[in-house]
């Protein structure tokens, strides 16, 4: 069983929040918090895996509140939830220590698959950032930077170009008339292959490429 | 030739008229010419003639002293409306005043259009503001919990309409995304939450998904802290040459830089693109140095058909900030 502390500041939010999470057998929320300095009371009062956080929230924002619980000492798994499409939010968020970044506009998809990813310490890496990451790694490469060497099979090689276009796993399994569990596995290579596979790797290609500040 | 000293103007038509009119008088005694009381012909002529040559003479006299007069006239109706200049506060007596007192409405007409633009400009982006917080805060949550609620409603009921219910989930993701682009491009939160850097790199990234020209970037590290009002000109300034970039000058590359250059923080996009000859005043560019004016920075756009185009922004970092940053 997964114990979750939601945090965000709207009760309704919260609410359609938990009804999601507690349709899945394996999550449960133990708490909610209405903005960052209760959800970091919370965690220090409450045994919890899975914090989950909504970014803009009074008092203390969801970044600041998840560089403080990811100080602690065997820190929970950290979650941001967010309005913001936008790759600075999401490399905000894995500096301040949080494994996956999920939009609110995807929450109904992504978000129970993104809890279970970060339970299993992967990243969750929301499909904007994705091809952002990507296509400045094709970039790269086309101007004869240097950047982490990797053979990808002619299969991957399609699948980054589609990633970089900003295409959705489930377009890339049409076009490519292949089984949406192939896309997937297809990423998940790619990105293990480009070394952005976790937090820290993700968090060092990004500063190593300029695209946020160290 | 000048004026003797700092005589008014008056005075100097006085004093040209008198002098014509006592080189007139000595001539009339000094020379053989003699006005009889019954005057001949002859006389008529002589006199016509001294007349003649005296008004020519006043006349040209006087339009030498009104000449700087002229000069200042020209000079006013050439200052441009965008950059005012000074007048040369030359000349002596009246046309010096006239000139100095110029200056000074020009100064403080300047300073009033400064501070009217400032007030408008900040109420405009505070406006923006508050409705890009109302947009993410109230629509944005309003519409995510319609999201998830229907997400749970699909749950839980009969097959015959999952296939409307998701159509209807679609349309509210839609919506979000729609709340979540005009709220972004009413204010950019990154710039509040993240800083300026930040700010900027997400507008690279922004060019770049909608563009095929690649963007390069460099901001140097540890730039001194601008004030907010300053980091919202330089935002709004990257973001006009960059949509400028996009639209018009078919550019293959562009870098975005910011640095700090002595007691200036320098903002500058470069683009490969089309240039243009001869500065079209348009909308965006004066936009940009409306702007620029507020912070009392310095905007200058060089741009060359063919050989791309540079905007560059140097903003004055305050000391007074920096010392307490």
């Amino acid at each position: 069983m997964i114990r979750i502390l939601l945090a965000d500041d709207h009760t309704l939010v919260r609410r359609g929040v938990r009804l999601i999470l507690e349709q899945e057998p394996d999550l449960s929320v133990v708490a909610e918090a209405a903005d960052g300095a209760e959800a970091v009371e919370r965690v220090r009062d409450t045994e919890v895996d899975l914090v989950v956080l909504d970014i803009a929230m009074p008092r203390m924002t969801g970044l600041q509140a998840a560089a403080e619980i990811a100080q602690r000492r065997n820190p929970p798994k950290i979650l941001m939830l967010s309005m913001h499409d936008n790759e600075q939010y999401f490399f905000g968020a894995l500096k301040a220590g949080a494994s996956g970044y999920v939009l609110k506009s995807v929450a109904d998809e992504d978000l129970v698959g993104a809890c279970r990813a970060a339970m299993r310490g992967e990243t969750f890496l929301y499909p904007g950032a994705e091809s952002t990451l990507v296509r400045d790694y094709l970039d790269r490469m086309r101007r004869g930077e240097r950047v982490p060497t990797s053979v990808l099979t002619a299969r991957e090689d399609q699948v980054i170009k589609l990633i970089a276009e900003g295409r959705s796993s489930r377009e890339i399994a049409k076009d490519l008339h292949i089984a949406l569990k192939t896309v997937e596995g297809h990423r998940a290579n790619i990105l293990g292959k480009l070394g952005m596979r976790d937090r820290v790797e993700l968090t060092r290609y990004a500063i190593r490429a300029g695209l946020i500040e160290p | 030739m000048r004026l003797p000293g700092h005589l008014p103007l008056f005075w100097t038509i006085c004093l040209i008229n008198g002098v014509v009119l006592v080189v007139a008088a000595l001539l009339l005694l000094l020379s053989p010419a003699r006005v009889s009381a019954d005057a001949v012909p002859s006389e008529f002529v002589v006199i016509g003639a001294g007349l003649v040559v005296m008004i020519l003479t006043n006349a040209l006299l006087i339009r030498w002293a009104l000449a700087p007069l002229h000069r200042l006239i020209a000079r006013l109706e050439g200052i441009e409306h965008l950059e005012p200049t000074e007048l040369p506060e030359e000349g002596s007596g009246p046309v010096l005043g006239i000139a100095r007192s110029v200056n000074g409405l020009l100064a403080r007409l300047a300073e009033e259009r400064r501070t009217g633009d400032a007030r408008a400009l900040a109420a405009q982006e505070a406006e923006r503001h508050r409705i890009a917080q109302e947009l993410h805060d109230e629509v944005g949550q309003s519409l995510t919990v319609v999201l998830l609620g229907l997400k749970q409603v699909e749950s839980q009921s009969p097959p015959a309409l999952v296939p409307e219910l998701a159509a209807v989930r679609e349309s509210a993701r839609a919506g979000l995304d729609d709340v979540r682009r005009v709220a972004r491009r009413l204010r950019p939160g990154v710039l509040e939450d993240l800083g300026l850097a930040s700010a900027l790199a997400a507008l690279a990234t922004e060019f770049a998904d909608h563009s095929s020209a690649s963007v390069r970037r460099s901001f140097a590290p540890g730039l001194p802290a601008l004030s907010p009002e300053a980091e919202v000109v330089v935002y709004r300034v990257a973001q006009e040459a960059l949509t400028n970039a996009a639209r018009h000058a078919d550019a293959r590359s562009v870098e975005l830089s910011l640095q700090r250059l002595g007691a200036h923080v320098v903002l500058e996009v470069r683009d490969d693109g089309r240039g243009f000859t001869g500065l079209t005043e348009g909308s965006g560019l004066m936009g940009m140095r409306e702007r620029a004016a507020l912070v009392r920075a310095e905007l200058s756009v060089i741009s060359q058909p063919r050989h791309g185009t540079t905007v560059r922004l140097k903003v004055p970092v305050d000391t007074t900030t920096e010392a307490s940053a």
